[in-house]
């Protein structure tokens, strides 16, 4: 190996080994900083549990309607092409680029009971100011191109070739997209959804707007809570010990997801799920 | 009729257009469907198959007609050029899949049946990834069997197998076709398959059907680059290139034999020896050696010739002069259609 292959191998690994250390180290350091007691003591505030696990009901549900709705335009992106396809494409995009502050108040805006589209949710009861549905509303702006640009990635990586030889082989256009299309895809569905989840529990900006206090009104029957985030971010200014001790259990609840659905794949239960009925 | 049976079939995709296309393939033949790329080969396989609309024409399988209907109900064992096998499967499930399909009871050891057949049992909880490209093939094919075809449409199934394996999977294709009455299409550019495989071969160009006979007919049609050099031809000069020898003592009669797309030079019309004297002054610039023996590659001006010499080792080395003589009677035209018809 040539000197100048090994300084550019040198330079190469400790530019990366600073990128990965700035991912880790300020983890490493809230966990440090707040030890066990903080974990525990965070975990067993009822305040921050209540916060909690509310989060989790608005992610799961947000994750849902994320799926729901981004896995089929993801479908239709990858797979057909239209007039104006590239405006889709774009318009996907939008959550990402925009302060998400600005997202809040957007959607106040959209939704305040004055206006047409306001005044049509809240005739069907669904209340979004201050209410679960507008953390779920924040939740599915901010992460669903998330879950619509990976399912488009993971359609556009099933070879044609797979799903001819499917129809061929006696699948309808259906079968064929349920035994042979979602499930290649699966893998790809499911980095979406977990994106997704980790960008709707980390927001705040959008949440200050639209939902700061959450008040009880179905599907959260709990007593009035902020999600985790303005939790965290709320209880800074008051109590840092606590907020910084509820900010590493965050942590290692979002890490924990991750580390459990990876390990989950590894396993073949998804594959085996993917392939439950053949 | 029994068998595939296509009549006048035209399907237009973008700027190429197929056809019209007439062919038969019987039950229990194979038939090799042969062209340049770009000829129109895989499409007629797709619009055969149901996956491109034609626009004319008549497709019948026995006697059903398939012009209306789905992929799905056609009756074809399908093999694409990519295998097309399902990745999240494992080869056992990518084989039960068309048994499920149709809810055959037993599809587990129907499945197994086919595994078995196609000497997979070993790989059978393996995925798709984690099979060389020859496994692969078996798998494809297994699972396209198993689906209960009444015809088998294959676009280059042999492609990636060593020759061994090829032989062994020929051998199969052979008897299955003849023991379950199947009439096979097959896309190929392998000489070799086309050759062991197929009852007939046709030759598309440009969408249309060039030729269609039995193989050793194919030795008496007119020409092209494309056939000559699947027949094994290795010496093809242009007319550019034979002008670009003026020079050369051989080239009035290169031009004399010459057709429009140029002139073959079969392996015995052209000769070298060490003599002093007698034909034209060449060079040898390389020796191969196959297993069909010797080659010499010598070199004459702005031609090069591969000349077979046999399987003792040539008496020359590289950069030896050597005098080049040609029988002119055996010299053969090259006609011009594959040229017009490149794509």
């Amino acid at each position: 190996m040539s000197r100048g292959t090994v300084v550019a191998r040198v330079i190469a690994g400790v530019l990366s080994a600073s990128l990965i250390a700035l991912f880790v180290l300020p983890l490493v350091a809230l966990v440090a900083y707040t030890g066990w007691d903080g974990i525990l003591g965070a975990a067993s505030n009822g305040g921050f549990r209540t916060a909690l696990e509310f989060t989790l009901l608005a992610s799961g549900i947000a994750v849902g309607l994320g799926l729901l709705t981004g896995v089929p335009l993801g479908y239709v992106l990858a797979r057909y092409r239209f007039p104006g396809r590239s405006v889709v494409e774009s318009l996907v995009l939008v959550p990402v680029v925009i302060p998400h502050l600005v997202v809040g108040i957007a959607l106040l805006l959209l939704f305040a009971p004055g206006n047409p589209v306001g005044g049509w949710v809240a005739s069907l009861g669904i209340p979004v100011f201050e209410a679960i549905w507008g953390v779920v509303l924040v939740m599915l702006y901010v992460g669903a191109s998330y879950v619509v640009l990976t399912s488009q990635l993971a359609f556009r990586s099933v070879d044609d070739d797979v799903l001819e030889s499917a129809r061929s082989l006696g699948a309808t256009p259906a079968e064929a997209f349920l035994t042979v299309t979602l499930p290649s895809a699966a893998r790809g569905i499911l980095t979406g959804a977990l994106l997704m989840w980790a960008r709707g529990v980390s927001e705040v900006g959008g949440f200050i707007i639209l939902a700061y206090a959450v008040y009880p009104s179905p599907p959260w029957n709990g007593p009035v809570t902020n999600p985790a985030s303005v939790w965290i971010y709320d209880y800074y200014g008051i109590d840092p010990g606590l907020a910084v001790g509820a900010a590493a259990l965050l942590v290692l609840v979002a890490l924990g997801l991750f580390v459990v659905i990876r390990a989950v794949d590894r396993t073949g239960l998804f594959t085996a799920l993917r392939g439950w009925w053949s | 009729m029994s068998g595939l049976d296509v009549e006048g079939l035209e399907a237009v995709r973008g700027s190429f257009r197929l056809g019209p296309v007439d062919l038969a393939v019987p039950d229990g033949s194979a038939t090799a469907l042969l062209g340049r790329s770009g000829a129109g080969k895989t499409t007629l396989l797709r619009t055969l198959a149901g996956f491109l609309p034609s626009a004319r024409g008549r497709i019948r399988l026995g006697p059903t007609s398939l012009d209306r209907l789905p992929p799905e109900r056609r009756g074809f064992g399908f093999v694409p050029p990519n295998l097309g096998l399902f990745p999240h499967q494992r080869v056992r499930e990518n084989v039960a899949y068309p048994l499920r399909l149709r809810g055959v009871r037993d599809a587990t050891v129907e499945a197994a049946r086919w595994i078995d057949r196609f000497q997979l049992r070993e790989l059978a909880d393996r995925f798709p990834s984690q099979l060389s490209s020859g496994q692969q093939q078996r798998v494809a094919m297994a699972r396209a069997l198993a689906s209960g075809p009444r015809a088998l449409l294959w676009d280059e199934p042999l492609a990636a197998l060593d020759v061994e394996s090829r032989d062994v999977l020929l051998r199969l294709v052979r008897a299955l076709l003849v023991s379950d009455h199947l009439p096979l299409l097959l896309v190929t550019h392998d000489p070799a398959t086309a050759l062991a495989l197929a009852d007939r071969i046709v030759v598309l160009e440009r969408g249309r059907v060039r030729f269609d006979g039995r193989p050793e007919l194919l030795a008496e049609v007119p020409l092209d680059r494309f056939l000559a050099r699947f027949l094994g031809f290795e010496n093809l000069l242009s007319l550019a290139e034979i002008d670009a020898g003026s020079d050369s003592v051989l080239a009035s009669d290169l031009r004399a034999a010459a057709g429009p797309g140029g002139v073959v030079i079969p392996p015995g019309a052209l000769r070298w020896d060490r003599s002093a004297s007698g034909g034209t002054r060449a060079r040898v610039s390389a020796l191969r050696w196959n297993p069909g023996g010797w080659v010499v590659v010598v070199d004459e001006g702005p031609w090069t010739f591969q000349i077979r010499a046999g399987p003792e080792t040539p008496g020359v080395r590289v950069g030896d002069p050597v005098r080049l003589s040609l029988d002119a009677a055996q010299l053969k035209p090259l006609s011009d259609r594959a040229e017009e018809g490149a794509a």
